[in-house]
């Protein structure tokens, strides 16, 4: 993406976030929650108050779906490139940050106290994205032949610890009918994160071990 | 690891050629030739004759399996 295109978008994203916040504020003020708290649309009758948070909700939708949109482009352009170039893609390590959001998993406790939403608990994958840190240390790499031979041992090996630790996990929560949390709503919760949190691995543990895996070799130094 | 000997320096040496410059040959990369050089990789048979034309010598002159 070009560098003025990730600007507007960036931009773009603050101000309708800035603009969902503003009609929050104004819904709490003067229009009594609504469409804050939620709602059942099934009695709802419109009052021109609610065009302030309608309008903000529609345009976060609409720049959710861009962003979508703008992620799948990427992700086939990248399929394209990768059928005819033999690097890796160029990826600046510091996006591994973006790691740090498989915190939001931590709000799924209290989206299920508070109306008993399970999904926030799928962020815990987004731990995952830790792995770009040594994707990006590995960006732009001649992929050889002992570069496919490591990924795919590299691969190999974080897929048989991921599905290894899920079926320990499996095993010992749903023993005796999830007896081991005394509830089946739990043992949901637990499984869901167990998924999420072997998603998150396997993804870091895959690229992780490529980088060890060919940074070994490098570390041997060499002589011309 | 793979139990082999690797004569590919000498032969590499011998055309005067420096890693990096076989490496851009054969297409692969300096470290893939460095680890070939101290036999701790086991090349494709592509990459092997790649290699051994690149340095005019026979293959199993330059990996010699017992």
């Amino acid at each position: 993406m070009k560098k003025s295109k990730a600007t507007f978008t960036i931009i773009l994203g603050v101000i309708i976030v800035l603009l969902l916040a503003a009609s929050g504020w104004y819904s709490i003020q003067f229009n009594d929650w609504r469409l804050i708290v939620p709602t059942d649309f099934s009695t709802y009758a419109f009052v021109p108050q609610d065009l302030p948070m309608i309008i903000s909700t529609l345009l976060f939708v609409l720049y959710v779906l861009y962003l979508a949109v703008l992620i799948l482009r990427a992700a086939f352009a990248e399929k394209r490139r990768q059928k005819t170039a033999n690097t890796t893609r160029r990826l600046n390590p510091k996006l591994g940050l973006l790691g740090f959001t498989g915190f939001l998993g931590f709000g799924g406790f209290w989206t299920y106290s508070a109306y008993e939403a399970v999904f926030p608990f799928i962020f815990f994958a987004f731990f995952g994205f830790f792995g770009f840190f040594y994707e990006g240390k590995m960006s732009n790499t001649l992929m050889d032949e002992r570069y496919v031979e490591n990924r795919t041992q590299a691969e190999l090996t974080a897929h048989r610890v991921t599905v290894g630790i899920l079926l320990a996990v499996l095993l010992v929560v749903g023993h005796g009918r999830g007896a081991l949390l005394g509830s089946l709503d739990y043992t949901l919760i637990a499984v869901l994160i167990a998924l999420s949190l072997t998603v998150a691995l396997d993804l870091f543990l895959s690229e992780y071990l490529l980088y060890r895996y060919d940074s070994a070799d490098q570390l041997d130094g060499g002589e011309e | 690891m793979p139990d082999f000997e690797c004569r590919l320096k000498k032969y590499r040496q011998l055309k005067e050629l420096t890693q990096e410059q076989l490496a851009l040959q054969v297409g692969v990369r300096r470290e893939t030739i460095m680890r070939l050089e101290k036999a701790q990789y086991n090349p494709s048979l592509k990459l092997a004759v790649d290699i051994s034309r690149a340095v005019d010598a026979p293959i199993e002159e330059i990996f010699i399996f017992p």
